[in-house]
């Protein structure tokens, strides 16, 4: 094992004092600036740049994934607490999150969660090293068809599941993808939907329309229940955090299945915030306790957090082996790359297995030294929820509308997310399921692309999502999964049938 | 806004810091001759992370920053919505600020031509073109093309289903697709990705079957041999360096032109623009530090390793050189039926 | 719930839903007929997706619609009642307020003005605390956004004549 041999020579270079020093410091920013909605580890590696234009390499990748990892555990601590992701990818933690802070267990979710998140991203970098050479050869297969199938399958393994009226639910994906049209289109290069405003050429952000949907939505909703200004009583003690671990080992197959999905996305690189959601929709398929699920079922808590994880944390390698990043935050890593001297690409494991290698001892470290650190804060976080609701509410409402201007600096945007808050009440109320939009608006216009790609390819023929054994695997899995419901009612008929004609059952 | 709440303001501002020069004896900046940066400044790059525009931003950044060439703090964004159209809405928006400058390519003036968007390159004050970058013809390592003629031979022969990747829509790539078809009869399918990265790897993998990336787009891939350079789209050579694959260096590729090329040369600027109505001292101020980044090691570095041409364009040769190029462009634009301003 | 007053019937939220969504739709279908809807040689169009987007916006409102009004569950359903409606906008209204005052005078102003009304007024607390803790919140606003991040927020007037960014 070649690999192996490196892996321990990276350690040796991950492992210096100023190293895991910077490490720290890195994931401590990471988690500040994920727990602020609207900055995000693009902001914090943006900001850290510059002074790592000075730094040698491999401290400097050193410092700014450490943010990355910090960053993505910070997302999901104000999504449980607050029903307001500070990152994208920790969108499908509020469906059970929140409720599970609601009820009191907020140490409990932010436990699973960041325990989960540290399994996935484990389970990321084995894959890593072990597979480096597999992977890129393996992410070479994929081109524009490939692309949409996987959006496909990430699709039709979320939707269908939510027990609402069929034709709400269709309104709600519908909206999703009329909202992910918005903008500049790629294929032709045209400004669409934007009815001459230029503040929507950009299109409309998607953390604008969570902050809107999620926060404000469910503030508006608290509300409703009377102006109760008084926090949520929790139990807060590092104990809870110690009950949550020994009872992880129980929900293995959430840990393995989320894994697996994070670190296939990641590679594919169909990125963490699908992978979250595909995780939270299989889980939930799959789950015995299917009915708990978005009322505060740790299952639901787990199976997003590790696939998000795996995923960042996989999407690493097709960066440094290809050149694409897997993630808004790697696009940046990758600009820093190239300031540095370096060039992303197949020779870079050639020419600096030190730095390739030193990353990639550096994120097994990385992760344990982020798992620690955000236990810790645990309690912390968690003792925000005592703070009375008639601080801690109007403060929410400050922290939504400036993560809301920070995205684009654009007045309207404050409007959106308003509109958008007013939304989420609404449909709340009336029973549409808000989760499809929101997987819609961020998968939609990258299907789109993929799929208008693929036509340009094939000339119109839609034969090319059958043309090969990978595309074809993926798009037929994908269609089994949108028709699930359909084939379980099939096979319980069947067993019904089966089982009615030898004895009469009641 | 209205220009007058402006003035207002301007006005408020400037009793404001003229009281605090009072009081601490200092003489508030009476002089328009003097410009100086009197905040932290933001280059907004017209494209995403890690391509070419956020990296020339970041390079520039670099060289002022160790050579202290400015006091204030400088941040790098990236407003690459719209194909970058953001970044001119956003600066176009900042008027009258000598803080934001927009870096982005000849998107400045081609975008728009070919998207409805509110602004024109007239409406900004130009500061200058720093660097411009090549184009190569590329394709996959192991295809059997030497050069432009049996390249494109072999494109017509397979009528119309030769793919050629590119970045973006109506933009430089694609532009470049038209002139050699144009040139040479064959006929493309052009395939629009995000950006120039992920096209190079639509090539490697072999799903197409060339692309035109800039040099830094496709070196990672080229070093490792998984491409090909077939010739650059230049009147000259590239600068001599060292050898970046086993065999070749930059010098080494051949130009399209001695080729048999009908393109006597493609080249696409680097460019720089302050929002309108930005101090004629202001633009003064920022061509003098941009000119002075040219002088830096750490610009000649860049151009190194990212393989373009440094050429410095300032003042009235720069809105000349946008007159002229803008003018080729839309004959170009008109002709495949683009243009929509 | 059943027994206070409902200001909104469960019906006519329905209704008023679909057909805003319907609405939303039709813009989408006139937005789309813009561009190219058809499907040519190279596939479809830029307007092709949005164009059959829009058309099924609408047809799925109209089946809201139709259910809304023939299902008779909802015809006693409360959409809101006038007390929870009164919460609502006792806590809406501030933040549409907000809003439009961070849009005139930045959102240091605005997070001042409106936290301190909210914690005086609605959350019972001494005007000293409140003002207080509201200035310590845009102090820290400012020292997180654009001094350690770089990243400026919205200014206005007051700021400009401070001479702030």
């Amino acid at each position: 094992m070649a690999n192996l041999d490196s892996l321990f020579h990276g350690f040796a270079v991950a492992l210096t004092l100023q190293h895991v020093a910077l490490m720290m410091i890195g994931v401590l920013l990471g988690i500040l600036v994920g727990v602020l909605p609207g900055l995000g580890a693009p902001n914090g590696v943006t900001l850290l740049l510059p002074l790592t234009y000075t730094m040698d390499p491999v401290g400097a990748i050193i410092l700014l994934t450490s943010m990355y990892w910090g960053a993505l555990f910070g997302g999901s601590t104000t999504s449980i607490l607050f029903n307001i992701p500070g990152e994208p990818s920790s969108v499908a933690t509020t469906f059970d999150g929140h409720p599970m802070a609601k009820q009191g267990r907020a140490i409990q979710a932010l436990s699973f969660a960041f325990l989960s998140a540290g399994f996935g991203a484990m389970v990321g970098v084995i894959v890593t090293t072990l597979l480096s050479g597999w992977v890129t050869s393996f992410a070479l297969q994929f081109s524009s068809p490939e692309f949409f199938a996987v959006y496909f399958l990430a699709f039709a393994s979320f939707v269908g599941l939510s027990g609402a009226q069929a034709s709400k639910t269709i309104v709600s994906i519908l909206l999703g993808f009329a909202f992910a049209t918005v903008g500049m289109d790629t294929i032709s290069g045209s400004l669409r939907l934007t009815f001459g405003f230029d503040e929507l050429l950009r299109g409309i952000s998607f953390l604008i329309v969570v902050i809107g949907l999620f926060g404000i939505g469910e503030l508006l909703l608290t509300m409703e229940e009377g102006l109760k200004f008084e926090g949520v009583k929790a139990k807060v003690s590092l104990a809870g955090v110690m009950e949550t671990l020994v009872r992880m080992p129980r929900y293995w197959v959430a840990l393995v299945r989320g894994s697996l999905i994070g670190v296939w996305m990641g590679i594919t690189p169909g990125g963490p915030t699908a992978a979250s959601f595909m995780s939270y929709g299989l889980a939930k398929r799959f789950s015995r306790r299917r009915e708990h699920f978005g009322t505060g079922e740790p299952e639901g808590v787990i199976a997003p957090e590790t696939a998000d994880h795996g995923a960042g944390t996989a999407a690493m390698l097709p960066m440094l082996a290809l050149g694409i990043p897997g993630s808004a935050t790697a696009a940046v890593m990758m600009g820093g790359l190239m300031i540095w001297g370096l060039n992303p690409g197949p020779m870079l494991f050639i020419e600096r297995p030190d730095f390739v290698w030193g990353l990639i001892a550096s994120m097994y470290i990385g992760n344990v030294v982020a798992v620690v650190l955000v236990l810790a804060t645990v309690p912390l976080f968690a003792s925000i929820l005592r703070i009375p609701f008639a601080i801690i509410g109007p403060l929410i409402v400050v922290v939504c509308f400036i993560g809301a201007w920070t995205v684009g600096a654009s007045k309207p945007d404050l409007w959106i997310a308003l509109i958008f808050g007013v939304i989420g009440y609404v449909f709340k109320k009336l029973d549409y399921p808000i989760a499809p939009l929101v997987l819609a608006l961020v998968l939609g216009d990258k299907a789109e692309d993929a799929f208008r790609q693929s036509m340009l390819m094939s000339q119109g023929s839609l034969n090319i999502f059958f043309s090969n054994p990978l595309v074809g695997t993926i798009t037929t899995l994908a269609v089994i999964l949108l028709t699930w419901p359909l084939w379980m009612s099939l096979i319980r008929r069947a067993h019904l049938l089966r089982i009615t004609q030898p004895k009469v059952v009641e | 806004m209205i220009p007058k709440v402006i003035d207002a303001q301007r006005a408020l501002r400037f009793a404001a810091s003229a009281a605090m020069a009072l009081v601490l004896g200092t003489a508030p900046a009476f002089a328009q001759a003097e410009w100086k940066p009197t905040k932290p400044v933001e280059f907004v790059g017209a494209a995403g992370a890690g391509g070419g525009t956020d990296i020339f931003a970041r390079a520039v950044q670099l060289a002022i920053q160790n050579n202290k060439l400015i006091d204030q703090p400088i941040l790098v964004s990236n407003k690459g919505g719209g194909s970058g159209a953001e970044t001119f809405v956003y600066v176009k928006a900042a008027e009258g600020d000598g803080h934001k400058l927009a870096f982005g390519t000849s998107n400045l003036y081609t975008l728009p031509m070919v998207a409805k968007v509110a602004f024109k390159h007239t409406d900004f004050m130009p500061v200058a073109a720093m660097v411009f970058d090549e184009f190569i013809l590329w394709t996959k390592g192991d295809a059997p093309y030497n050069d432009y003629k049996s390249f494109t031979a072999a494109a017509k022969a397979a009528n119309g289903t030769f793919k050629m990747a590119g970045a973006l829509s109506k933009d430089t790539d694609q532009t470049l697709t038209r002139l050699i078809e144009k040139d040479t009869g064959a006929k493309f399918v052009y395939i629009p990705f995000k950006s120039g990265g992920e096209a190079s790897v639509q090539l490697t993998g072999g799903h197409v079957q060339s692309h035109v990336n800039n040099p830094s787009e496709s070196l990672g891939h080229w070093k490792a041999g998984q491409l090909k350079a077939l010739c650059v789209f230049s009147k000259e050579r590239m600068a001599e360096g060292p050898k970046v694959t086993q065999t070749q260096g930059w010098s080494d590729i051949p130009t399209c032109k001695e080729q048999g090329a009908g393109i006597e040369s493609y080249q696409m600027p680097r460019t720089v623009a302050l929002p309108p109505g930005t101090p004629q001292a202001a633009v003064d101020f920022w061509a003098g530090v941009l000119k002075k980044v040219t002088e830096t090691p750490e610009w000649k570095d860049y151009l190194t390793r990212t393989a373009q041409t440094g050429r410095f364009i300032a003042g009235n040769d720069f809105k000349a050189f946008i007159d002229e190029d803008e003018k080729r462009t839309r004959k170009v634009y008109e002709e495949e039926g683009w243009l929509v301003n | 719930m059943k027994n206070e007053r409902a200001l909104i019937s469960r019906t006519s939220m329905e209704v008023a839903t679909a057909l805003v969504t319907g609405g939303v739709g039709a813009a989408v279908i006139w937005g789309a007929a813009e561009h190219d809807i058809g499907w040519g040689d190279s596939g479809p169009g830029s307007g092709y997706f949005p164009f059959r987007i829009g058309i099924l916006i609408i047809l799925a409102s109209l089946t809201n619609l139709v259910l809304a009004l023939r299902r008779r569950g909802f015809a006693n359903e409360v959409f809101v009642t006038n007390a929870q409606m009164r919460s609502v906008l006792a806590f809406g209204l501030p933040i549409l307020g907000f809003v439009v005052l961070s849009l005139l005078l930045g959102l240091y102003v605005a997070a001042i003005l409106y936290l301190s009304f909210v914690m005086i007024f609605q959350g019972g607390y001494r005007p000293l605390f409140a003002i207080g803790l509201a200035f310590a919140v845009a102090v820290a606003m400012r020292l997180i956004f654009p001094i350690w991040f770089k990243v400026p927020l919205l200014t206005g007037p007051i700021e400009a004549l401070l001479g702030l960014y």
